[in-house]
């Protein structure tokens, strides 16, 4: 699921020189930017969010974050930049944002809104396996979500997943082993209730 | 922390006994980004409004200003203690109390007395560049020759002092016309400047020719003092320098106003308020003054009136 990339620190400088690039508000950098970022973007958004149409506004404005602060970044960062974990920070602090909206327009906890959705996903998608897994992750806490949607989907190794998530690498273990747990504990009890394939 | 606990352990695609999760898991499918998605962002980017700048603390952190205040506070604390080793703070005016001042006042003893400088010399304080050319003069004044000695050094002082102010007035005036002009401010231009310069020379005049005549007097009733015999203390020149009668006559002239029906002394006031007025409106060009509000209101260079000068507070 990850993308065949150059070595890290050409990477790193080609990145720098997009941002410059963008800073100096040239559409193609930011459509190149668009194209190489947003999918994975909207895929993160997605798992976290288990909404196609909430994961599309993040991966959006994530990229008009990107338009906005191009300046200040490459002002900052001449020379070599992560710009991918600059944007994933982005998405997942807005991911988090919406998580805690939506947690206070409704009366539950943000888990049990994976439940309210289950007929809602179920007209679009009409996947159980697609909707047990969903439930699987919308049932950790935000940030243990991020951590497995991090590593296991996109791969990240825990450092570059850490530094998504601006903490420090021990912190970060610890809380991918609580949310391992976590999985693991919520995946065997949806087996007892026959929700696991 | 094992990778190998099955519980906590890394989700091993290849593992059978997450196989069963694996699967699960796997089944969570992101769909495609909408074909016009990039269209859209370039579409809101044209009327994106400006990023809103950095707020002033957006980079600090709540620890960080924690640190700062414990620094700073570390280093007054060691410029303080410097300052208190070196012997600067002795140099200052200011007035720390004593180990034993404190002590007493937690102990509720007697707080143990300073002895006061200076009770019976002068010692003109004439600044570091002239202190050796202090003049004490010990005990009491009683032959002519030793109250002009007096008169000399306190005259020495008090030139010296009012050079010093109409110096600092001076320079202030200029900076502040600097500062206007670079400023582009409206300044007065080289002629105005010493038409004011020059009112500025004939005010101080006239109150050096007042002053003068005030002191000249005063040393009159002392230097006959002295030749009937009387001995004065160097506190009693002090106080007539500084015009400590001035303050008696101040004080029987409130006394005065006191003893006054409520509408007369009203009156007075007015009138009073009415002069002062006047005074303020003409103070760089009031040749006939009165001399009563002129002690206040003269200090037009920011000099301190000569009332305050040499160098004790006076002691009534």
């Amino acid at each position: 699921m990850t993308r065949g990339l150059a070595p890290r620190d050409d990477r790193l400088g080609q990145e720098a020189a997009l941002v410059a690039r963008i800073a100096a508000r040239e559409e193609a950098a930011l459509r190149e930017a668009i194209q190489n970022y947003a999918p994975l973007l909207h895929r993160i958004a997605y798992r976290m969010m288990g909404d196609a149409h909430e994961a599309e506004d993040i991966a959006q404005e994530t990229m008009l974050r990107l338009w906005d602060n191009a300046e200040k970044l490459a002002t900052r960062n001449s020379g070599e930049m992560k710009l991918g974990a600059w944007l994933k920070r982005v998405a997942i602090n807005l991911t988090y944002d919406r998580l805690r909206l939506l947690g206070r327009m409704s009366d539950g906890e943000i888990p049990d809104r994976a439940d309210d959705e289950k007929l809602a996903d179920a007209r679009i998608e009409d996947d159980q396996k697609h909707a047990a897994a969903r439930d699987l992750i919308s049932a950790l806490p935000e940030r243990q979500r991020a951590a497995i949607v991090l590593t296991y989907y996109e791969e990240l190794p825990n450092a570059d997943a850490a530094q998504v998530l601006d903490m420090q690498l021990k912190a970060f273990e610890s809380l991918l082993f609580r949310a391992r747990a976590a999985l693991r504990k919520s995946f065997e009890a949806q087996g007892d209730a026959g929700g696991a394939s | 922390m094992s990778e190998h606990d099955p519980r906590t352990g890394q989700i091993n695609r290849k593992d059978p006994d997450d196989a069963a999760l694996v699967r699960a898991l796997d089944g969570y499918a992101a769909p495609a980004l909408a074909p016009d998605f990039a269209d859209r962002v370039m579409a809101r980017t044209k009327d994106r409004a400006a990023p809103m700048p950095d707020a002033r603390n957006g980079r600090g952190k709540p620890w960080r200003s924690v640190r700062r205040l414990a620094i700073g506070a570390g280093v007054f604390g060691a410029l303080a203690s410097a300052a208190a080793a070196t012997g600067l703070l002795d140099d200052l005016p200011i007035d720390l109390p004593s180990t034993e001042e404190v002590w007493a006042t937690i102990t509720g003893d007697t707080v143990p007395s300073t002895p006061a400088p200076r009770t019976n010399t002068i010692v003109e304080e004439t600044g570091s560049a002239d202190a050796q050319n202090r003049a004490p003069i010990d005990g009491p004044i009683d032959t002519p020759e030793e109250l002009e000695e007096a008169f000399d050094t306190i005259d020495r002082l008090r030139e010296n002092r009012r050079d010093d102010r109409r110096n600092r007035v001076d320079n202030r005036i200029d900076q502040v016309l600097e500062r206007r002009r670079d400023k582009g401010l409206p300044a007065p231009d080289a002629e105005q400047e010493a038409r004011l310069k020059q009112r500025l020379k004939e005010a101080r005049n006239r109150r050096d020719e007042r002053v003068d005549e005030r002191i000249g007097n005063r040393r009159d009733e002392l230097r006959e003092r002295v030749e009937d015999g009387e001995e004065l203390s160097p506190r009693d020149i002090l106080r007539e320098e500084r015009g400590a009668a001035g303050g008696e006559r101040l004080r029987e002239r409130l006394e005065e106003l006191r003893s006054l029906p409520p509408e007369e002394r009203r009156q007075r006031l007015r009138e009073f308020r009415e002069r002062r007025q006047q005074m303020r409106e003409n103070r760089l060009g009031t040749p006939d003054a009165d001399p009563s509000v002129s002690e206040a209101d003269t200090g037009i260079d920011g000099e301190e009136s000569p009332q305050t000068s040499p160098s004790e507070p006076p002691e009534q």
